[in-house]
Order: C-alpha cells, then structure tokens, then sequence
C-alpha cells in the first residue's frame, strides 16, 4: 500500500516536472529544427536537427561582443552585490537607533517597481557620467534588498560566540565579515550569485535605456535587435534564445543546492 | 593538490575554457576560406568549363559573391570565402543550370570539400 502511494506521488511530481519542462523543450526542439513553433499538428520529437542555427545567431549579429558585455556586466553586479549586501547585512545584525525604520524602508523600497524609479535613476546615472558604460549598466543593481536580507538571515544563525570570540582575538568587523562569517554563509553567497547573475542577465529596459552605443548592448538587446532583423526565423530565433538562457541555466545548476538552503534559511530565520 | 582546485566552481570553467580553447584551435587551423567539388552530368561524366556561382548569405538574402570555371576533370575551387551560409549552383552551355546545394559551415571560412557533386539534370552530348 505504501510502495503504491510512493509510486503514485512519483508519478505525479514526474507530470508535473515533464508539464514545467515542456516550454524549454520545445524551444530547444525548435532551435535544432527550422520548424514553426505554432506548426500543426505539433511534432514532440525534432525532424532533422541541426546546429547551424546557433551557427547563424553567432555570425548573424555580434553575438560575441554582446555576450562579452553581459558576461562584464554580470560579474560587476555579483562582485559588488556580495560586497554591498554582505556589509549591509551585517550592519542590520547590529543593534543601533532606527533599525526598525531602516528596516520598515528596506522592505517598503521593495514594494516599488524599477519602472517607477527609472527616470531618477537614469538622471543619477547620467550626472554620474555612467552613461553608456559597464559600470552604468550595473549601477541599478549593484545591491539588492532581497540579498541583503538573505545575508542579514545567514549572519544571525552563526552563533554570536564564534563573533564574539573574534572580536577578543582582535579582529576588525572587516575582518569578522570576510573570515568568519562569509565563509560560514556559502548558502547566501551563493543565492546572492544566482540572483544578482540572473536579474543582470536578463535586463532588459535598463541598458536599452541608457546604452546608446551598439556595441555597448547586452544579450537581451541583442535579441530585440535580431527580431527586428530578421524574418523567418524561428529556428534561429530559438537559437538565440537558447545562448541567452544557457548562461543563467549554468550558473543555476553550478549554485542549486547552496541556492535552495540559502532561500530556506531566509525564509526561517529572516 | 589544493582544496579550492577540486571546487566544482573550479573544475567545470576549466573545463569550458579548455573546450573553447580547443575549438578556436581547430578554427584556426580550418579557416583557409577554400570551398571546392565537382559537376557532373546526369550521368556522373564531370562537366568541363562549367560556370559555377557561390552566393553568400546576408540575413534573408543570398547574394553572389564568386565565380569560377571547372577544370577538364569538372573540378572548381573557390578561395577566400568568408561566410559561414553558402549556396552553390553550376551553368554551362546546353545543360542549363544545376540544382542550386545550400552548404551550412561550422565557422566562417572554413575549408569545405563537397561531398556530393553539383549534378545537372542532363547529359553531355
């Protein structure tokens, strides 16, 4: 009776799993084929795959130079986001006045979409001389709130002896940061990687925005761009957007395990 | 051997990188921009002096960009193609014109060999 009911909740998680992992087959499927995604009736296996597609995204548009800004820009944006958020998140494990407005604010500056604060933030970046620069296409998302609070979570479940003990051996709150509790929170550097790398990644109005040089576009620019070049061309549509969601994909599967505890634990302790 | 060297976060770029590198190796050796083959009749006889064309793609186009006469052996080559998305299509004199082949590249320029002859649909007199 158990062995059925464990097969059957099996069964079931495996549907769910083949229904949530259709749309990226089929994209898949279409990238190696040259067939329309809305053909019918729909074939589930591919007819004739072929790489050449890809062949075509890389030569057809500078793929490479927009990969190679999306890749700077992304590592900006995790380098300074471990950084910032690490800092922030250890202040907010202090006690001092105002903490809980600061906290009131972090969590209230949540609830205000990016679209809303664009045109101040285009402004701050354009007074900055950021424009159309690396540094400007990071510059919205060089810390997060939702990180900070992954960190602030992972700080407070490290026992405040070992801090404490540190302190006595005489180490500066750098140092306690860098030594003790950074290497003791893997799970939140490591949420903090796949986050910051995938919301960069996928940018979009941002760098559309303040990028004025081609050559300065990222990926999902580059996307826009070849749709707009291009007719008929599903295959290789797909293509592209496979390149695209590779990277993001890798880094997810590099980080999964230390992604979900470090979600976890902010989700417990936060 | 280190700790840090056996991290998954060390090994699997490595491994990325030493695979790109290797493919930009074979690229480098490949990419001489030699495209060559052979025409031939309905019969397989090769068709001396025959015109053949090498167009290029460019996005939802081809355009021609060589052309080059075969050999008494019905042999033609074309050098210093730098295109990754060719068409090849052959003419001569009272055989009209081939079927035009659509030849798909790894890399631009890279050196390719037809496996399969430019045929015409007739015969040499």
């Amino acid at each position: 009776m158990q062995r059925r009911r464990t097969f059957l909740r099996h069964s079931a998680l495996l549907g769910i799993c083949a229904g949530m992992l259709l749309p990226f087959y089929w994209v898949l499927k279409t990238a190696v084929t040259n067939e329309n995604i809305y053909a019918y009736p729909p074939r589930l296996l591919p007819t004739s795959p072929h790489l050449f597609n890809f062949v075509d995204v890389w030569y057809f548009i500078p793929f490479p130079r927009y990969l190679l800004n999306s890749l700077i820009v992304s590592a900006l944006v995790v380098v300074c986001n471990i950084g910032f958020n690490a800092m922030a998140g250890y202040a907010l494990t202090k006690s001092f006045p105002a903490k809980r407005a600061v906290l009131l604010v972090f969590l209230s500056c949540m609830l205000i979409p990016f679209q809303a604060t664009i045109i101040p933030a285009y402004l701050i970046t354009s007074k900055l001389g950021l424009l159309n620069s690396y540094f400007g296409l990071a510059l919205p998302l060089l810390s997060t709130i939702v990180c900070i609070f992954v960190f602030k979570a992972a700080f407070e479940a490290v026992p405040q002896s070992l801090v404490d003990a540190a302190r006595i051996d005489g180490l500066t709150e750098w140092r306690i940061i860098l030594r003790i509790l950074l290497p003791l929170s893997k799970a939140a550097i490591a949420t903090n990687v796949v986050l910051a790398f995938i919301w960069s990644w996928n940018a979009f109005l941002w760098p559309l925005i303040i990028t004025r040089d081609p050559t300065m576009q990222t990926l999902p620019l580059g996307l826009a761009r070849f749709l707009s070049y291009l007719e008929d061309t599903t295959g290789a549509l797909y293509a592209f957007a496979v390149m695209v969601l590779a990277p993001s994909i890798f880094v997810f599967l590099m980080a999964q395990k230390e992604f979900i505890r470090g979600l976890t634990s902010g989700a417990t302790k936060g | 051997m280190p700790h840090w060297s056996k991290s998954r976060w060390v090994i699997v770029p490595l491994i990325i990188a030493v695979v790109v590198l290797a493919w930009n190796g074979y690229v480098a050796l490949h990419a001489g921009g030699d495209v060559e083959g052979r025409v031939v009749d309905a019969a397989g006889r090769p068709v001396p002096d025959a015109t053949v064309i090498l167009l290029e793609r460019h996005f939802v186009m081809h355009n021609e960009r060589q052309r080059t006469h075969t050999n008494s052996s019905g042999y033609f080559r074309f050098s210093g193609n730098d295109n990754h998305s060719l068409q090849l299509e052959a003419e001569a004199t009272g055989l009209g014109r081939s079927e035009r082949r659509v030849v798909r590249l790894w890399f631009r320029a890279q050196n390719v060999r037809l496996s399969e002859p430019l045929q015409f649909a007739g015969r040499l007199p």
